[in-house]
């Protein structure tokens, strides 16, 4: 029957539950960070995508302006469809503004003509303008490039700042992973030194120590990624039971990128760990004869 | 300083005019110039702080000299990298004045450690471990954490890891300290069995003048950093020179 089954190392200990509350936290902060930076990249991408190529006409005149109003959109080049909205599809527009008791029957209403532009056409928010503008029609072209430029920059901004901060947390998460480890294996110094007087190799000494801070960065990192997910999944749901405005928010989707970044977190603290372990303790053997 | 030397073509253990210092005003060893003939046994006497550690440190790897030259196994270690240490270290069995027992391992582990770092499979020493325990007293303890052993066990525990993988120099910093008088003789005779049987160079460091003059062994004085008097076996050929 075998008898030496017993690491090297010692199990854990206080100092590497302390470690391995850091690790969990830092990967936590990190992973739920990256989460956001990408729902924020990927929220500026919907908002923008959702309006680019649509333009809205709003006409100041008669009926019958409106009319000649949308064959002059139809006919301009670079727009696929255009259709004057109805009054069903106005009081829609204005229902989170005027709430859901709906538009007072005498309330006079814009006439609105909805277009799209063809995907990939330049400027034809300008052409419509023009045209109506040659025929004499009082109209508002809004084709939301201002508002979709606006809404890029803040989300870029948010996905800057939210990407910033992941790369910050992962620095720190390293350095105060290799920090940690460093003070955990110097109250070990006392294996590392019998182990080489022993006559074993600094490969063979920092392997131990590799292995074993590996795995804690690991399963602190994985537990860190989990809590991430579950704070993402608890976002989501939150933010699909709420009201239409929710929308505005950025989505935590929990897709094939929101997996990435979870899955990857694990993997760098483990890797981090490890580093910092197997420069600590080379540098300790260094220090020996 | 005169050199002692015992007559050997290689010396396991050569210590050429070595001094080692922490500081101008700090010599620890001033010139210290020894060799240890294959298969010798020899005790290094001497009052606390002597130096007597500080040598036995030098002699097992764990400090490199200040000035001179200290040879093991026929290789001038000052000539040698760091990584080429450790396959010497290996040939050397060390029993530390403090034990140095892994508080996490069990008795039999602590003596199984040298054979790990060795790369060798549990299977292939497990009862060579074991008799060895037994032989020094502790076959029922093999499970024993160092915190539940006493002094005397722990220090057999240090024993019987420094001869287990059998080296080719076991140095030992007061190996019979914290044992009886009884127990001390059985360590000293696992000691000289070793040293006869197979060829093992022994090299002690005690203050139990009892035992040096029961063993008939080579006998190094050291004293303020020097070696000052050396007294070999009385049947040895130095001694009927």
């Amino acid at each position: 029957m075998s008898r030496a089954t017993a690491p090297l190392l010692p199990k854990e200990d206080a100092r590497e539950a302390a470690l391995f509350f850091v690790v969990c936290a830092l990967c936590f902060l990190a992973a739920f960070s990256g989460l956001v930076a990408r729902a924020a990249y990927a929220a500026a991408g919907e908002w923008t995508s959702d309006v680019a190529g649509q333009i809205t006409v709003r006409v100041r005149g008669s009926e019958s302006d409106t009319i000649r109003a949308i064959e002059l959109v139809k006919a301009t080049p670079g727009i696929a469809s255009a259709h004057v909205l109805t009054r069903a599809e106005s009081e829609e527009l204005l229902k989170p503004w005027l709430g859901p008791s709906g538009v007072p029957a005498d309330l006079p209403l814009p006439h609105l003509i909805a277009a799209e532009a063809v995907h990939g056409a330049n400027g034809v928010g300008e052409r419509v303008g023009a045209k109506l503008n040659e025929a004499k029609i009082d109209a508002k072209v809004d084709d939301h490039a201002m508002w979709s430029a606006d809404a890029r920059r803040a989300t870029d901004t948010i996905g800057l700042v939210a990407l910033s901060a992941v790369l910050l947390l992962a620095a720190t998460g390293v350095a105060v992973i290799a920090f940690a480890t460093h003070a955990t294996l110097l109250a070990r110094r006392d294996i590392v030194e019998l182990l080489h007087l022993t006559g074993a190799k600094d490969s063979f000494v920092a392997g131990l120590f590799e292995r074993r801070f590996l795995m804690l960065g690991v399963q602190a990192g994985a537990l860190g990624a989990l809590l991430a997910f579950g704070a993402a999944a608890f976002i989501l749901f939150a933010v699909r039971q709420a009201d239409e405005q929710a929308w505005l928010l950025p989505q935590l989707s929990l897709s094939l990128a929101d997996g990435l970044i979870l899955g990857l977190s694990p993997l760098v603290a483990g890797a981090a760990a490890m580093l910092a372990a197997k420069v600590t303790v080379m540098r300790s053997l260094s220090d020996m004869v | 300083m005169p050199e002692h030397e015992f007559p050997s073509d290689e010396p396991v253990l050569r210590f050429d005019r070595v001094g080692l210092n922490y500081g101008p005003d700090l010599d620890v060893l001033a010139d210290v110039s020894m060799t240890l003939r294959p298969g010798s046994m020899t005790f290094l006497t001497g009052p606390s702080g002597a130096g007597k550690s500080t040598l036995l440190k030098l002699a097992y790897l764990a400090l490199r000299p200040t000035t001179g030259r200290v040879s093991i196994f026929g290789v001038d270690t000052g000539a040698l990298r760091r990584r080429d240490l450790a396959p010497l270290r290996r040939r050397v069995g060390v029993v530390f004045q403090e034990f140095r027992l892994l508080d996490h391992l069990s008795a039999y582990e602590n003596v199984a450690l040298p054979l790990r770092v060795m790369g060798r499979q549990e299977a292939s020493y497990r009862k060579d471990v074991i008799d060895l325990l037994t032989w020094v007293g502790l076959g029922d303890r093999l499970d024993a954490k160092p915190a539940t052993l006493s002094g005397g066990e722990k220090q057999r525990v240090a024993i019987a890891r420094a001869v287990v993988a059998k080296p080719d120099l076991i140095i030992a910093d007061e190996p019979t300290g914290n044992v009886d008088e009884e127990m001390g003789e059985r360590l000293f005779r696992l000691f000289r069995e070793l040293n006869r049987r197979l060829k093992t160079t022994v090299l002690i460091a005690t203050h139990d003048m009892a035992l040096v003059r029961r063993a008939k062994a080579d006998v190094l004085r050291l004293a303020d950093g020097m070696v000052v008097r050396v007294q070999a076996p009385p049947d040895s050929p130095e001694a009927l020179a």
